[in-house]
């Protein structure tokens, strides 16, 4: 009886302080977890597809309702806009689409005169070497230019079908979201 | 053993992963290149030396039937302090090692050393211990990290060092070529073991 007891002593002992650290270390952390998550997902890629602003993006960033989940809780998406003497001329915002191995995350950048602007790969978990090659340059400036009233298609990287692919459906449900919302955007 | 030896018994006698053949899902996993290995052999060695450390504190308090337990939850905690720290500091080495941070906690070398040496040795002792094998880890992965990198992607630490024509196999940056890698270095290993073992007068 003396040894359980003291096993359940031990025990509670040790989660009840491990279970304090934890989170006085999660209090600490969270505020610079929160930052570094925007400046090293985000940013660069707003930096990236956005240029000739005078303002700064991420301090600017807006968010709109673009809909409800199953919950009724609204589901929200973030502009980054950029914007010379006071006016905003394009904006940055991500999609996603289905890679060969889970999401892509893709910035996009689109003018107000429906221009795509430049695309940056935000986050992805493609086979490295292989389908992980849709985040160079040579292939994300093939987006460069495109007008946006019309569906995006690209010329893919030959060995990386489904990764290309679900770059362009990533750039493809963002344009989709500012052709829709482009009163709210703009 | 001297708290020397103990140290330095990590990095050559029982060095993980090679000697120990502990700890192999992070090491194949990870070490796509110099610094990715680096980074988690230093967030492994982190939670080893405190865990080690706070094992062997308590070594006397904890009951013999929960012990198991307790290291869990001690090694558990100093997993999501590493994971929260790294994710606030090092947010892009966080994201390269993803889950495997958290899988930490399952690294058999740590929770080894806890019930093996931790919880029959003195605090110094252990320190030493956990410093040495876990340094012992890091350097493993580095130079398992550095060989995948440099054949893999013809880099060492992120700069180019291969020929302009060099082409890089991507092999090496796969599961199979983690394998082999791995190998490669086990064997050779074995065999500068076998010649100073022959140096010193055969076995």
């Amino acid at each position: 009886m003396r040894d359980i007891i003291k096993m359940i002593i031990v025990l509670t002992i040790i989660g009840a302080v491990s279970g304090l650290a934890l989170s006085l270390v999660y209090e600490g952390t969270k505020a610079p977890i929160e930052y570094q998550t925007i400046k090293f997902v985000k940013e660069p890629a707003v930096k990236k597809v956005l240029t000739g602003y005078d303002n700064d993006p991420i301090a600017d960033r807006k968010k709109i309702r673009i809909g409800e989940d199953e919950r009724g809780k609204p589901v929200e998406l973030i502009i980054f806009p950029a914007k010379k003497a006071g006016a905003t001329f394009a904006v940055a915002l991500e999609g996603k689409g289905k890679g060969f191995a889970g999401l892509i995350g893709v910035m996009v950048g689109v003018s107000k005169e429906g221009k795509l602007l430049d695309i940056g790969i935000t986050s992805h978990s493609e086979t490295p070497g292989i389908g992980a090659r849709v985040s160079e340059t040579f292939f994300t400036e093939r987006f460069k230019g495109l007008t946006t009233d019309r569906e995006i298609t690209v010329d893919g990287i030959s060995g990386a079908t489904y990764s290309s692919k679900g770059v362009m459906s990533a750039v493809n449900q963002a344009i989709g979201y500012v052709n829709k919302f482009s009163k709210e955007i703009f | 053993m001297s708290i020397t030896d103990e140290f330095t018994k990590g990095l050559w006698q029982t060095i993980p992963p090679f000697r120990l053949v502990l700890g192999l899902c992070p090491t194949l996993a990870v070490t796509t290149s110099g610094i990715n290995g680096m980074g988690m052999g230093l967030a492994t060695t982190f939670v080893l030396v405190f865990s080690n450390l706070f094992v062997s504190l308590l070594r006397r308090f904890i009951p013999s039937q929960v012990r198991i337990a307790s290291f869990i939850v001690i090694i558990a905690s100093f997993v999501v302090i590493v994971e929260l720290v790294m994710q606030a500091y090092f947010y892009p080495l966080f994201k390269i090692l993803g889950i495997f941070i958290p899988l930490i906690v399952v690294n058999c070398i740590i929770l080894g050393r806890a019930e093996a040496f931790a919880s029959k040795n003195n605090p110094v002792a252990s320190l030493a211990d956990g410093l040495g094998i876990g340094l012992g880890f890091t350097i493993s992965l580095f130079v398992l990290g550095c060989i995948r990198e440099l054949l893999g992607s013809g880099t060492l630490l992120d700069i180019p060092v291969m020929w302009s024509g060099f082409e890089p196999f991507t092999f090496m940056l796969k599961p199979p070529g983690a394998f082999v890698a791995l190998g490669i270095l086990l064997a050779a290993m074995n065999l500068i073991s076998q010649m100073q073992a022959r140096k010193g007068g055969g076995r």
